[in-house]
């Protein structure tokens, strides 16, 4: 049983009336892996999650998760699964704690009281607020709390940083690699490049509904782009610029300002613009969406 | 399942004790006027009213009985105000904790549906029977019941009708709710339908022509405070296998259907009604 993958999708196909959420997504995810599923918002990634949980049902294709399938054991599959949804909403009128027994009560109360309070102190959560006094930042932190309080065999994790303070970002990574040195299996879906080249050791990225590619964290770096904005405290020579490695130029002001678009390390640009006189400079990391366009074009050139 | 039977029952806690309590005092109010409601000339006291009216309200002659008091200050109008919260309640039920995106984690859980399902059914029924039960305790309490001459177990009769009744518009709400886009609009079409039959039952009081109309209605075969002097076990039965037959049906498309997730995709009408209102 334990030789099967955590997780093997083939062919998942699924539609909200005439629009395909999912178009044929085929996947597999090796147990005690952690394993980023990174797409810009509206790609599949949520979809595709709640199909493994049996809370909404494919058009096609086949689902196994731990072995099992979701629409045939849905109980079963649960039982073994944390799950943190994307959009996590709670009942207002409970307290932190009690929300969490009575989860665990779903659980069948097979829960280690202590470990929840490790949880909660290591996220800094008091159990006894009202769960309607919590910003969105504390009310992750018990949708990751809640995912993670039973030690289940496999984590479902969709945008498990969402909201958080950097600090707690690095936090809840700690505790998704704990769980992993644990034995789990960790999914977890993201928008953010860099949140992925951290935690997985496998990516698999979704566009469209479909898989365009599954690769390890380190060919993301290829596709790490950003726009930088200088502003020259006296016009300057922009030749200094000129067939450096990655770096094109976008828009200049007559040698006062410059946009440039870096693929990859700064580093030869840093280095460039370290002999000029700077009075400012910015980065913008594109959104998931323009990179991927920018990416999938230059491949389909390159074809 | 009795997981979450317990917190749904919960959940509904504060409108138990609200409706429970509110009934209690109304009726420990309207069986301390029974003494003297029962001495005045009914007939001279209501020649002041216009025939139709009297009709409308049936047994309304008979209110120095103890059943017929019951019936017109209590059981007639209580299918009506009890049903706001049997309508809400089942509207609710489930649909409420989907739209606001609860139901999500829940599910998420090893709790398979049909418990989630009929573990929530169950906390409608208990609902509705505690508030009854509360309710009833005005008029059962001493000494203020005494003038009404009638057991504790006779007072409890009528209430068996009016829980079915109030089980079949609370189904029906959960029916909607699962097979329309919103829980509002399945409560709204329950609360006008329920509205409905009352009116069209007072109707056909003034009317014969609509008689043979209100034998398809469920509030023909509500007996009311009359049914102190003995249930009518067949219309009960019956009113109480249509509720039931309407909670397999919301359950069977509660387990068929996607949980829905605001924002993600279009709310819908479930499956088979989709298919009628596009052929239409």
């Amino acid at each position: 049983m334990n030789d099967t993958p955590a997780i093997e999708i083939r062919g998942l196909e699924k539609s909200y009336g005439p629009v395909w959420a999912l178009r044929g997504v085929d996947l597999e995810v090796a147990r005690g892996e952690v394993f980023g599923f990174l797409g810009p918002n509206g790609a599949g990634k949520t979809t595709t999650i709640r199909c493994m949980l049996d809370l909404i049902r494919p058009q096609a294709g086949m689902i196994r998760v731990l072995g099992l399938d979701p629409q045939a054991e849905p109980t079963a599959v649960r039982a073994q699964v944390g799950y943190l949804p994307g959009e996590l909403n709670l009942e207002p009128n409970l307290r932190v704690g009690a929300t969490l027994r009575y989860l665990a009560a779903l659980r069948g109360n097979r829960l280690d009281w202590a470990f929840v309070q490790e949880l909660s102190e290591r996220l800094q959560l008091s159990l006894d607020t009202p769960v309607k006094n919590l910003s969105k930042g504390n009310k992750q932190k018990v949708g990751v709390i809640q995912a993670l309080m039973a030690r289940p065999e496999l984590l479902l994790l969709d945008e498990p940083t969402s909201g958080l303070d950097p600090l707690m970002q690095q936090e809840v990574y700690r505790l998704i690699r704990e769980a992993q040195a644990g034995g789990a299996t960790v999914f977890f879906s993201s928008h953010v490049i860099s949140e992925v080249e951290v935690l997985a050791s496998r990516v698999s990225i979704i566009r469209h509904g479909r898989i365009v590619e599954t690769v390890e964290p380190r060919q993301l770096l290829s596709m790490t782009t950003r726009r930088v904005r200088v502003r020259f405290m006296e016009r300057v020579d922009l030749a200094a610029l000129d067939g450096l490695p990655g770096v094109s130029l976008l828009a200049q002001d007559d040698g006062l300002s410059v946009t440039v678009q870096v693929e990859g390390a700064v580093d030869a640009l840093i280095k460039a613009l370290a002999a000029l006189p700077i009075a400012d400079l910015q980065t913008e990391h594109p959104s998931l969406e323009e990179l991927f366009l920018a990416y999938y074009e230059d491949q389909k050139e390159a074809a | 399942m009795f997981t979450e039977l317990k917190f749904a029952l919960g959940r509904l806690r504060g409108r138990i004790l609200g409706w429970g309590l509110g009934l209690g005092i109304y009726s420990l109010w309207m069986v301390s006027l029974f003494a003297d409601v029962s001495k005045i000339d009914i007939e001279a006291y209501l020649e002041a009213f216009p025939k139709e009216m009297m009709a409308f309200f049936g047994g309304i002659m008979e209110l120095a009985s103890p059943q017929g008091y019951l019936d017109t200050y209590y059981f007639n109008y209580m299918t009506l105000i009890v049903g706001i919260l049997a309508i809400g309640v089942g509207a609710g039920l489930l649909v409420n904790d989907e739209e606001r995106g609860i139901l999500d984690l829940i599910l998420a859980h090893p709790i398979g549906r049909t418990a989630l399902f009929w573990g929530r059914y169950l906390s409608l029924v208990l609902c509705l029977v505690i508030v009854l039960l509360v309710g009833q305790l005005g008029w059962i309490l001493p000494p203020a019941s005494a003038n009404m001459n009638l057991t504790p177990v006779e007072f409890l009769m009528p209430c068996l009708p009016l829980l079915a009744v109030l089980l079949l518009f609370g189904s029906l709400a959960l029916l909607l709710s699962m097979a329309l886009p919103s829980g509002r609009l399945a409560s709204a079409i329950s609360g006008g339908l329920l509205v409905a039959n009352y009116l069209l039952v007072g109707m056909a009081n003034l009317n014969a022509d609509l008689k043979p109309l209100i034998e398809f209605t469920p509030l023909h075969y509500y007996q009311g405070g009359y049914a102190i002097a003995g249930i009518e076990w067949g219309w009960l039965v019956g009113l109480l296998g249509a509720s039931v037959l309407m909670a397999l049906a919301a359950w069977g498309l509660f387990t068929q259907r996607d949980i829905r997730v605001g924002g993600e995709h279009e709310w819908r009408l479930a499956g088979p009604l989709r298919r009628l209102a596009r052929r239409a």
